[in-house]
Parts: structure tokens; C-alpha cells; sequence
């Protein structure tokens, strides 16, 4: 399921090796009906495959062939909370970064476009910056700064609209999972080489392509000598605080688990209002390592997030590990790639 | 290397043709009465010895300035900026436009070693800081490139009293200008947005 909405592996693996050992390609079919929010989107069926010979992909949604794959992401909303998702707390800012853009990218066609056109022309300034060496001139690397300007001022507004939508939801879910400090998050804007800024909530995506414009101005000739570019939204950070403390360096591991699955909450909430869908929810082994209060809060959150979220899948290696009371849960096992209801007969 | 290999060579080096399409064409021109290869062989020894860029605009011409720029009827105070000069024809084919062409000669691309100094902006904004000039439109593809170069001309001009325009998205993102069609490029051209 959570490939069919990314269109790529969750856990990052490359289409190839997914193929199973023998087999000259996959294919998996998801059909969704949505409800909640009116108008919802009609039920929609996406299919995705891929052939080991030609190494392509192949998506149809609602049986037509969509122009691009960027079209196709979002189709099917799910939401996925691994054990290495702790890593996007305790870990550096690139993979809050990459959370932000899946976050945003799958629930504003704008944040999309503008991701996508900053990406290629960061390639491309950094390319012409590495190019000064054989006499190409600062002219080249300039040049992108305008693009970059343009799309990199919305990546900056929309993060930090989003910020600003759910930190007191992300304050609300970490205290009901039982967390006693006030948790809090912000977003640190790379505006200059050396230091961070929080974003003014206040200021138009016109004034910020001007505060970018003139960063990557003030900053391109150390570029030239980094062969990168050292300020935008590629660099920017979510710091996710505690009691006013970096999770990062003073979180227990326990604290950062809940903060991750906390912000996968907040995604499922985000597409829920973008989509207007409640998404599945995917939960790989979840309680590793959290005590059987927090573990019980969790499936309460879960369960009385109203329509926030839609079906919810956990997946635990042994049956021990869900919390004893928890009954009314439908289980299945799965041995040898069959599923399998825990009677058996399905 | 026999005469053979030495043609199928050349035609290996045009875009969209691989080794096995160059060795056909190859084969199909030697079976050809032998006129046919000398017409050939005589037109591109023509295009080269003849056609230059327009002194003016940097379209391609015979003359030192091209039939569009000399063109008494068009309005030399609207110009139309193109990456390559095949663009002209698909805009001249839509038969809506009646103002002259800059022809930038590309987009910027530093992956393909392309930077503002290949290009030819800085003789736009010469033609432009010269005077009469009222509007530029830049109608550069609408690819990442596209619209770097057209911001990036857009700044170039920002200093000079005039309007700085950008085609509508009527192409397709990603398609290049001169495989729209005719109705395309004119919905684009008439719904075209002064840039800020
Ligand atoms: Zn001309």
C-alpha cells in the first residue's frame, strides 16, 4: 500500500531488488474508496508495475496512463512509521528535510512544481560553480539565481505555513501519548551561510525570493570556493524541541520513537486535509523499545483521531509485543508471503 | 577508413540517427542512380557556404539580415525572444505574431557547458537599450532551462522602461515550442503575463 502512494519503497530500496528471486517483474494493484470530507474523490484504482528487463515503471491511475509520474503521487494516501523513522529525529536535518518535502509534495501541486524546479536548478548552479575553474565566470552561476529565488521562496512559506498549521497538534498528540514536557517545533530557514533564521510567517513569498536572491548573492563567491551552494531550502532544518530542549542530543530514545510517530501522525493529518482522504496508516513495529503505557496512548491517539486517520495497519514480529487489552483488533499472521486471518480460514 | 564507413560516420553524428540508421541510409543512397547522392552532397556544400545569422535578430538567413527584420509591414518595437532559430518557424506558422525575433542561440545549462555568455542576451539588451523597443516576450521552452533563461533575461532588462512578458503555459511542460501546434502557440502568444 505504501508503495502504491510514493511509488517508490518506503524503506528506500531500489525497484530491482524488490523483484523476488526468479521473477521477471512485480505488479501490485490498490483500489481505494475515500470517505470523509465532501466532495471526496471518486474510488480510484492504481496499478504500478515494473519489469526487471526494460527497468521501467509503469502507472496507471483510474486506468489511464498519467503524463508523468509526479501526476500519479498522492493517489492513494498512506502513511508509513518504520523503526529507522526515530532516525529522522535523533538523525541530521536531511532526512526532517526530506519529511517536510514528502509532507508538502504530496498534498500541494505548488510545493511540488516549486521542488522540483529548485532541485534541477541547484544542480545546475552547482554545476557552474564547479565549472569556474575552467574559466566559465560567475555569470553562469548567477544566472540560476533567479529560478532558485522564485522556487525556493515557496518551498520556504509553505514549510513554514505548515510549521505553524501543526505545532500545536504536534504539542497536543505528544502529550496524550504521555510525553510531560511541551513538545515544540520550528523551522530553521538557511538564509545565510553561517546562521539560521526563523521564517517571518508574515512575509510574502515575493519578499522571500528577495531575501533568497540576495543570500545566494551575498554567498557566491565562498560558494565558488565550497563548489556548493551553502544557503536555501536544501539546507534548512525542522528542530523538534522538548522542554525547549534539541530532541536530537537530549531526547531518550524512547522520546524520539514518539516524536517520530508523532510526525507521522501529522502527515496522515496533513494529506487528510490536502487529499481529503484519511489515509491508511502503515506501523511497523512500533512499541520497540516504549514502555506499555506509552505503547496503549499511542493506540489511543490513533483511535480517536476522529477522521484523521483512516484504516490502521500495524505490522509486530511476534503477537507478544501488541499491548494485552487490546482485543478488539483484527489480526492476521503472515508466514512464507501469505496472509492469513488468526483462525486461519482466510 | 573506406567511403563507405566515412559517410555512415557523418550521418552517426545527427542527432536521432544511431550506427545501424546511418549504415541504411548509407546503403539506400548507393542504390540511389548516383544524381541523387550528388544533389545532396551539392545542398549541404550550399547551406554552408551561404547561411549565416541575421545581423539583427540571429536568425538564419542568406542575406546579412533576414527577411523578417527587413520586413517593412512588422513591428519592430515587439520582440519575440526564442531559444533556437527553428522556433521562428513554428511561431510564423501559427500566423498570429506580427512583431520581429531574437534568436538566443539556446538556454542556459551549465550540465551542457551552456552559460550566459554562449547565448546571446547580451545583444538583446543592446537592441533594447538602442530605444524603441515596447515589449519583449520571452517565449523560451518550458522546461527548468527555459524558465531559467527566461528570468534571467527578464533581470537582464529590468532597468529599461519597457514590458518584459512570458508566454503562457499553453505548451506542455516539458515540450518544446516547435513540435506545439499552431493553435497552441497562438492561445500561448495572446495569453502571454507581464512578468513582475
Ligand atoms: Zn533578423
Amino acid at each position: 500500500m505504501a508503495y502504491l502512494h510514493l511509488l517508490r519503497s518506503v524503506r528506500g530500496a531500489r525497484d530491482a531488488d524488490v523483484v523476488r528471486f526468479g521473477e521477471a517483474g512485480w505488479h501490485i494493484r490498490g483500489e481505494a474508496s475515500f470517505g470523509g470530507i465532501v466532495p471526496a474523490p471518486a474510488a480510484r484504482v492504481v496499478a504500478l508495475g515494473f519489469e526487471r528487463g526494460s527497468r521501467r515503471k509503469r502507472v496507471t491511475v483510474a486506468g489511464a496512463i498519467p503524463r508523468r509520474l509526479s501526476d500519479a503521487l498522492g493517489a492513494v494516501p498512506s502513511v508509513t512509521f518504520a523503526p529507522v523513522d526515530a532516525e529522522m529525529v535523533r538523525g541530521g536535518p536531511a532526512a526532517r528535510r526530506r519529511y517536510l518535502d514528502v509532507t508538502l509534495a504530496t498534498t500541494s501541486r505548488r510545493y511540488l512544481t516549486a521542488l522540483q524546479a529548485y532541485r534541477g536548478g541547484l544542480l545546475q548552479r552547482n554545476t557552474a560553480l564547479r565549472s569556474l575553474a575552467r574559466g566559465a565566470g560567475e555569470a553562469a552561476a548567477a544566472a540560476w539565481e533567479p529560478l532558485l529565488a522564485e522556487s525556493g521562496a515557496v518551498l520556504w512559506a509553505e514549510r513554514a505555513a505548515w510549521v505553524v498549521r501543526w505545532g500545536p497538534e504536534l504539542a497536543r498528540i505528544s502529550a496524550a501519548i504521555g510525553e510531560r514536557g511541551v513538545v515544540e517545533m520550528r523551522h530553521a530557514m538557511r538564509y545565510s551561510a553561517a546562521s539560521d533564521g526563523v521564517c517571518d510567517e508574515a512575509a510574502s513569498p515575493a519578499e522571500l525570493a528577495g531575501v533568497l536572491a540576495a543570500a545566494l548573492e551575498a554567498g557566491r563567491a565562498g560558494d565558488v570556493r565550497h563548489g556548493a551552494t551553502r544557503v536555501g531550502p536544501h539546507r534548512d532544518d525542522l528542530i523538534l524541541t522538548l522542554g525547549g530542549r534539541d530532541m536530537r542530543t537530549y531526547g531518550s530514545a524512547g522520546q524520539q520513537r514518539t516524536a517520530a510517530i508523532a510526525l507521522r501522525i501529522l502527515e496522515a493529518g496533513t494529506l487528510r486535509l490536502g487529499t481529503g482522504a484519511a489515509p491508511v496508516l502503515l506501523f511497523d513495529d512500533p512499541f520497540a523499545e516504549l514502555d506499555e503505557g506509552r505503547a496503549r496512548a499511542i493506540l489511543d491517539v490513533l483511535g480517536g483521531g476522529g477522521d484523521t486517520v483512516g484504516q490502521v495497519i500495524l505490522a509486530v514480529p511476534r503477537a507478544a509485543d501488541i499491548p494485552l487489552g487490546l482485543t478488539r483488533l483484527e489480526r492476521c499472521a503472515i508466514a512464507d508471503g501469505v496472509v492469513r486471518g488468526e483462525d486461519g480460514d482466510s | 577508413m573506406s567511403a563507405i564507413d566515412e559517410l555512415s560516420a557523418e550521418f552517426a553524428k545527427l542527432p536521432g540517427i544511431g550506427r545501424k540508421t546511418a549504415l541504411r541510409l548509407t546503403y539506400y543512397l548507393l542504390k540511389r542512380p548516383p544524381e541523387q547522392g550528388r544533389r545532396l552532397a551539392a545542398a549541404l556544400v550550399t547551406v554552408a557556404d551561404r547561411v549565416r545569422t541575421c545581423e539583427q535578430c540571429y536568425n538564419l538567413t542568406e542575406d546579412p539580415v533576414c527577411s523578417i527584420c527587413r520586413d517593412g509591414r512588422r513591428e519592430p518595437s515587439l520582440i519575440c525572444a526564442v531559444e533556437e532559430a527553428a522556433d521562428i518557424g513554428a511561431i510564423e506558422r501559427a500566423g498570429e505574431f506580427r512583431g520581429v525575433y531574437h534568436v538566443l542561440g539556446g538556454r542556459l545549462s551549465p550540465l551542457d557547458g551552456v552559460g550566459p555568455d554562449d547565448l546571446t542576451v547580451s545583444q538583446l539588451v543592446a537592441r533594447v537599450a538602442a530605444g524603441a523597443v515596447r515589449e519583449v516576450i520571452l517565449a523560451t521552452n518550458p522546461s527548468l532551462e527555459g524558465e531559467a533563461t527566461a528570468l534571467y533575461v527578464q533581470r537582464q532588462l529590468a532597468g529599461y522602461p519597457l514590458t518584459v512578458s512570458r508566454i503562457a503555459r499553453g505548451i506542455p511542460v516539458g515540450g518544446d515550442l516547435e513540435y506545439a501546434d499552431g493553435v497552441t502557440i497562438a492561445q500561448a502568444l495572446s495569453a502571454r503575463r507581464e512578468m513582475r
